[in-house]
């Protein structure tokens, strides 16, 4: 009696707010890129005219939530022997807590007390309500030396000290051919040197592939028309801009997958390396093959899944059975960097590691649970996406610069093969240091780990 | 408003909006033409733009129907939860719509006299359901309800241009969401389901 009582309310429900449309809609620039409606010259002179602040805004945000010193580990190098791997958490603790007090409170506790540590919040682009695509300054004069193509935006630099990402340029491994390790020669790969390079290394069809990730192709920032935010008209951007030497240069966007423009969140640029073991691509849409994530880039990534507007300014949509197989193809060859002390199941070596190295893999396996995720036999990967609740701990829809803090939603599992590689970490690069990680998830999977067992749980990171 | 005012958020301290970034994100291709003292980049904070003014009378709109359609159900809900979440609804929206005409009348809203179409067809719902059926279809339209506002808003902080208005919509955003947890979790408890609860 009750039970159906209840459904004929349900139902009448359902003729309100399923029956008509909405009286008023919110209008379409919530979720369309507007088109311009002021000549490049004045955006132009604006934008340059309100960098300063907006540098400066971000910069603030940063001092705030980190500690952004260089303070590279002694004794460890990035994979290619040329850049420093930055010590220790970095996060700023709100006054009044340490990292101990903050794991013994309950999540309702540490969002009641807004005492969750800013860091751990998302982090927003450096021109939120602008976003699009942003270069550090390294990829940009590389390019300009190299192509002669402006990769500098007027309206934006970016906002990470060069120490707190990736090594540049990146050294190249490969799967085909792994007895040559790094084949990068300590240079970026261009349009005007990948063949010379790699000719007689790859085969055909790697190479036209490569050629491809290589060569630019409108943006919605680098293009030719009014609406961009770069100097001169451009001939765009390559995939490999952000995925320099098929690694990542921290270069970050937002995502293309979330609207209004304030609730969209950062994207940190991901690592091409083990794409050949990885199952799910995209850290919000899952797409099922690095073909699908190749061939729809240049529509999602490139203009902010917005086809209206790639559709305006030029976009390339590479044939499948050609191009595309063949840019997939290269992009599978390439090959995690190195880990000696791994044997071929992905566990440690116990002849080869430090006893610090096994005591965290212990933890990491055990009582850190991180395998249960990160499978050592799989990459380190488990081709699922997990939704970590992160806003247990904070209150939802509070505003930074321009960003509204909200829930991240599942999020694909990332792998931890040369992970001392690619800061920052996450998908949106929130957090700086392997320590901030350990940290991080010591909070958010309740663990109650040990000063010791957190040491050890970045000694053994380091070594994969 | 002062320009150079440092607007602080409720357990934090970071420096969200000042004077010297005005918003200029309501077209990320550049400000409209009509875009109040651009000149210099420096869109005037008190200036405002056709967005500003839309969110003025879409959120008195929401604001009025939040107000008429929570007194009804006072009145009428049999739920304790549901008379009291109905009875912070008055009182926290009476008090966020009057401020959000206060600083609403610069831009000149095109204001609503009585309830939208939309909210009366729920009203008139509401006068018809009874006891059970009526507490869920109130918490139901006040899940849709503070859905809508909370996209509103996040609309309004990505595209609008007056300071004071953004302001607003930034202070408001967070206790819009949590009135949408309370809503969501009350669904949950009514119906003995996990609804959509987070
Ligand atoms: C703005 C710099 C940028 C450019 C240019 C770019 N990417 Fe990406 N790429 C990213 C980011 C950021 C991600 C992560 C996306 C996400 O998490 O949703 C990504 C993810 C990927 C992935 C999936 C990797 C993973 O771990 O899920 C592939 C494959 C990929 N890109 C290939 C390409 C190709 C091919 C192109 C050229 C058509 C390209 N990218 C251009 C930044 C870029
Ligand atoms: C429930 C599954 C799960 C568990 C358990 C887990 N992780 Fe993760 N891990 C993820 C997901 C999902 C991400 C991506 C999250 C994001 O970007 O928001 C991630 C990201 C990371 C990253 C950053 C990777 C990058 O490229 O930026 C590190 C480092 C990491 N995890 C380490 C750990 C450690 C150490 C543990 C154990 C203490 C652990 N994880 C436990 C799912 C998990």
């Amino acid at each position: 009696m009750r039970k159906s009582k209840l459904l004929i309310g349900l139902a009448a429900m359902g003729v309100i707010a399923g029956g008509g449309t909405l009286a008023d809609p919110l209008p379409p620039d919530a979720s369309y890129r507007p088109l311009p409606t002021l000549p490049l010259d004045l955006v132009r002179r604006n934008d340059e005219g309100a960098k300063p602040a907006v540098q400066r805004r971000q910069q603030n945000l940063l001092n705030e939530r980190y500690d952004m010193a260089d303070r590279p580990m002694q004794g460890v190098k990035m994979s290619g022997g040329r850049k420093g791997v930055q010590e220790g958490v970095r996060v700023k603790l709100r006054p009044g807590t340490t990292w101990e007090s903050l794991a013994n409170m309950t999540p309702e506790e540490i969002k009641a007390k807004g005492l969750l540590p800013a860091g751990f919040l998302p982090l927003p682009h450096v021109k939120q309500l602008t976003g699009g695509q942003v270069f550090p300054e390294n990829q940009i004069k590389a390019i300009g030396d190299a192509e002669d193509r402006n990769l500098k935006r007027f309206d934006v630099d970016f906002d990470l000290p060069d120490h707190m990402t990736p090594e540049f340029p990146a050294p190249i491994f490969l799967t085909n051919r792994p007895d040559l390790g790094d084949v990068s020669g300590g240079k970026l790969l261009t349009i005007r040197n990948y063949y010379a390079m790699m000719v007689g290394i790859l085969t055909p069809v790697q190479i036209e592939g490569l050629r491809l990730l290589l060569t630019p192709f409108p943006q919605e920032e680098f293009n030719q028309t009014e609406d961009r935010k770069v100097a001169e008209q451009s001939d765009g951007v390559a995939c490999l801009d952000c995925h320099q030497n098929f690694h990542t240069n921290a270069a970050f966007h937002q995502t293309p997958d979330v609207r209004p423009q304030a609730a969209r969140f950062r994207l940190d640029t991901t690592s091409l390396r083990g794409m050949f073991n990885q199952q799910i691509h995209g850290s919000k849409r899952s797409l099922r093959s690095v073909e699908d994530f190749t061939e729809f880039e240049q529509r999602t990534a490139y203009f902010n899944g917005d086809h209206v507007s790639a559709t305006r300014k030029g976009v390339h949509l590479p044939d499948r059975p050609n191009q595309v197989a063949m840019m997939a193809q290269m992009q599978n060859m390439i090959d995690f960097p190195p880990a000696p002390k791994l044997d071929p199941t992905g566990r440690l070596d116990p002849s080869k590691a430090s006893a610090q190295e096994l005591a965290g893999e212990k933890i990491f396996m055990e009582k850190g649970k991180c395998a249960v995720c990160h499978i050592p036999q799989e990459s380190f990967l488990d081709h699922q996406m997990h939704d970590l609740k992160l806003e247990r701990f904070y209150k939802l829809g509070q505003v930074f610069n321009d960003q509204v803090a909200l829930p991240d939603g599942p999020i694909k599992t990332f792998t931890l093969r040369g992970i001392k590689d690619s800061p920052p970490y996450m998908h949106d690069g929130r957090l700086m240091t392997l320590a901030d990680t350990v940290e991080f998830f010591n909070l958010v999977l309740g663990l109650k780990l040990t000063a010791d067992e957190k040491d050890s749980l970045v000694a053994y990171m380091l070594a994969l | 408003m002062s320009r150079s005012s440092v607007f602080v958020l409720a357990g934090s301290c970071v420096l969200l909006v000042s004077g010297a970034l005005a918003q200029e994100g309501a077209n990320p291709a550049g400000m409209s033409p009509d875009t109040a003292g651009k000149e210099m980049a420096k869109p005037s904070p008190d200036g405002a733009n056709n967005q500003d003014k839309l969110f003025v009378r879409q959120a008195a709109l929401g604001g009025q129907a939040e107000v008429d359609l929570g007194k009804l159900a006072q009145k009428r809900a049999t739920d304790p939860a549901v008379r009291e979440f109905a009875e912070r609804m008055v009182e926290v929206h009476s008090k966020s719509n009057q401020q959000l005409l206060k600083l609403g009348k610069a831009v000149n809203p095109d204001l609503p006299r009585n309830l939208d179409p939309e909210h009366q067809a729920i009203r008139n719902e509401l006068d018809r359901a009874q006891g059970q059926t009526f507490d869920l279809a109130y918490i139901a339209a006040q899940i849709q309800d503070h859905q809508r506002t909370a996209n509103l808003l996040q609309w309004h902080i990505s595209t609008g241009q007056n300071e004071p208005l953004r302001k607003y919509s930034i202070q408001t955003l967070p206790e819009v969401m949590d009135h949408l947890e309370q809503a969501k979790a009350t669904y949950a408890a009514l119906t003995q389901g996990a609804g959509s609860r987070r």
